[in-house]
């Protein structure tokens, strides 16, 4: 008896568990919202969400502008991301260029990167260059660091012993330090992906003619709330699918690795 | 005796370090006085220092600084006091627990900054929609922290204090409060540029008042020396928020992670 509940509780867990607190808070607020406790001028019933959300899918206008921002958005993290751990193996290796760019990489690292919007504005205009390269520079240093820190972490006696077995540094570089900084470098290349999105977002915010946020703002300016929340639904849908993405393409990535060993998978 | 190679070593390396940032700014002059690109892209050295200097001696640049850190800190008090009760919460009640997580799952990766038209509908353009667009970004982090730190701390604590007859509430404020410090002032620590990037943008988008409306003024005005100005303060406050945290960290033992 017991074993059969809990089958079904096993297989439904994630509905009770995942689902049914979101159903119970936009259910509430629905509730709210149509006895008229809350001001549907500040905010929308979720019904009038869902009815601008629907009309929004089956549009271009919401598929068009997001596809800008994560175009913006991926383009700058690939970018930075790839130019990160590559800086950051160099920087590992190499004394001297650690020397010349560390001090670079620290004043830096806690600048808000949305302050160089003005900059690229005034360098390059209002496009999608300057979103791109916005995100860039805010990718480029967490895998600079990540990388760098999981490059230097590898126990020197595994890269020795590669060495006198007669590994070329090239072998070395590819089978003992790169798959060594892994869980690392995957660590600094989830948050540069957390920042693209906010970035590309904050950048279009600031100045753009396209991308999903200038039309967050345009609908938030025009009073057309329900489609204003709609469209930040949409965000908020695409970036917590692409963090589940990320954790299930590292858990695959890193399923040699001892810290998945045993724990869930 | 392997003191003495270590240092020799060291030195050149310190010296290259200065060397680096020494020639970053010597670059940087050279290519502005050569007139390679228009002063407008790229103003020289002096005529930023200059902004920086008329900045400084009519006040405006401390105003802003002081506008946006009035703004990034009292958001994340907000955060700080939300995000503690709430992962406390999570980690006493299961219920709580049960009802936060998925919430948290789904907001937690989402980019804060598209809620600002929102929280700028609700609480107008002023100082209240910076406020609550940083508590909005640093409640997350902080209430997993208190949560996982609530969550692992020493049972024998709490057993300890419950018998020698100390309420649940106290418990909570006596025993797991600092048991979690080091733990939250990790959090803190990622916090803090958080809240600083939220009210620098927010400023930036909305206007308003503070460092980033005012780099954004200047940017619309083509009054590149403020915007390299203003640019370089934001970077030494940052620098500076860091180090300090660092420092408290230091000298308050019941912070350190080390026991």
């Amino acid at each position: 008896m017991t074993t059969a509940r809990r089958n079904v509780r096993d297989r439904l867990g994630w509905v009770v568990d995942g689902i049914l607190p979101i159903a119970i808070l936009v259910a509430a607020w629905q509730l709210f919202a149509s006895i008229g406790a809350i001001n549907e001028a500040m905010l929308p019933s979720p019904y009038g969400i869902g009815l601008a959300l629907f009309d929004l899918a089956t549009g271009p206008e919401i598929r068009e502008n997001l596809l800008v921002t994560l175009y913006r958005a991926f383009g700058g993290a690939a970018l930075g991301c790839a130019c990160g751990v590559a800086v950051g193996i160099a920087m590992a290796r190499s004394e001297a260029f650690d020397a010349v760019v560390s001090p670079l990489v620290s004043a830096t690292y806690s600048l808000p990167k949305t302050a160089i919007v003005p900059l690229l504005i005034l360098w390059v205009g209002i496009g999608h260059t300057m979103a791109v390269l916005a995100v860039f520079l805010t990718c480029l240093l967490p895998t600079v660091v990540q990388t760098y820190h999981g490059v230097t972490a590898t126990p020197n006696v595994i890269v020795w012993s590669a060495r006198s077995l007669g590994a070329s540094r090239r072998e070395v570089l590819w089978h003992i330090l790169l798959p060594h900084a892994l869980p690392d470098i995957l660590t600094g290349i989830r948050v540069a992906l957390g920042f693209s999105f906010v970035v590309a977002i904050s950048a279009e915010m600031i100045a753009s003619t396209a991308g999903v946020g200038r039309l967050i703002f345009m609908y938030g300016e025009n009073g057309s709330y329900a489609y204003m929340f709609a469209a930040i639904t949409s965000v908020v849908i695409v970036a917590f699918a692409a963090d589940r993405l990320l954790l299930l393409l590292s858990s695959r990535l890193l399923s040699w690795h001892v810290s998945q060993r045993g724990g869930h998978s | 005796m392997s003191v003495s190679p270590r240092k020799s070593r060291r030195l050149p390396k310190m010296w290259l370090s200065i060397l680096s940032i020494v020639g970053f700014f010597a670059a940087w002059q050279a290519i502005a006085s050569a007139q390679v690109v228009p002063a407008l892209f790229l103003p020289t050295l002096p005529s930023v220092l200059e902004a920086l200097r008329a900045g400084a001696a009519d006040g405006t640049l401390f105003v802003d600084i002081g506008v946006s850190l009035f703004r990034a800190f009292a958001g994340l008090l907000v955060a700080l006091v939300i995000g503690v009760l709430a992962g406390f919460a999570m980690a006493r009640v299961r219920i709580v627990r049960w009802f936060c997580d998925p919430v948290i799952s789904v907001l937690f990766p989402a980019p804060k900054i598209a809620f600002l038209p929102v929280v700028i509908l609700w609480f107008g353009i002023d100082h209240t929609s910076k406020i609550m667009i940083v508590a909005v970004s640093c409640v997350f982090p902080i209430a997993i922290a208190a949560y996982e730190a609530a969550r692992s701390i020493n049972p024998f604590l709490v057993w300890s204090a419950l018998s020698l007859g100390a309420s649940r509430a106290k418990v909570q404020w006596a025993i797991v409060l600092p048991a979690c410090g080091p733990s939250l002032f990790a959090a803190l620590r990622v916090a803090v540029p958080v809240a600083l990037i939220m009210a620098f943008t927010s400023e930036m988008v909305a206007g308003g008042g503070g460092m980033g409306a005012t780099l954004m003024y200047s940017q619309r005005f083509f009054e590149s020396p403020t915007v390299f100005a203003y640019i370089l303060a934001m970077l030494v406050v940052g620098v500076l928020m860091d180090r300090g945290l660092l420092a408290i960290q230091r000298f308050t033992p019941s912070l350190s992670d080390q026991v």
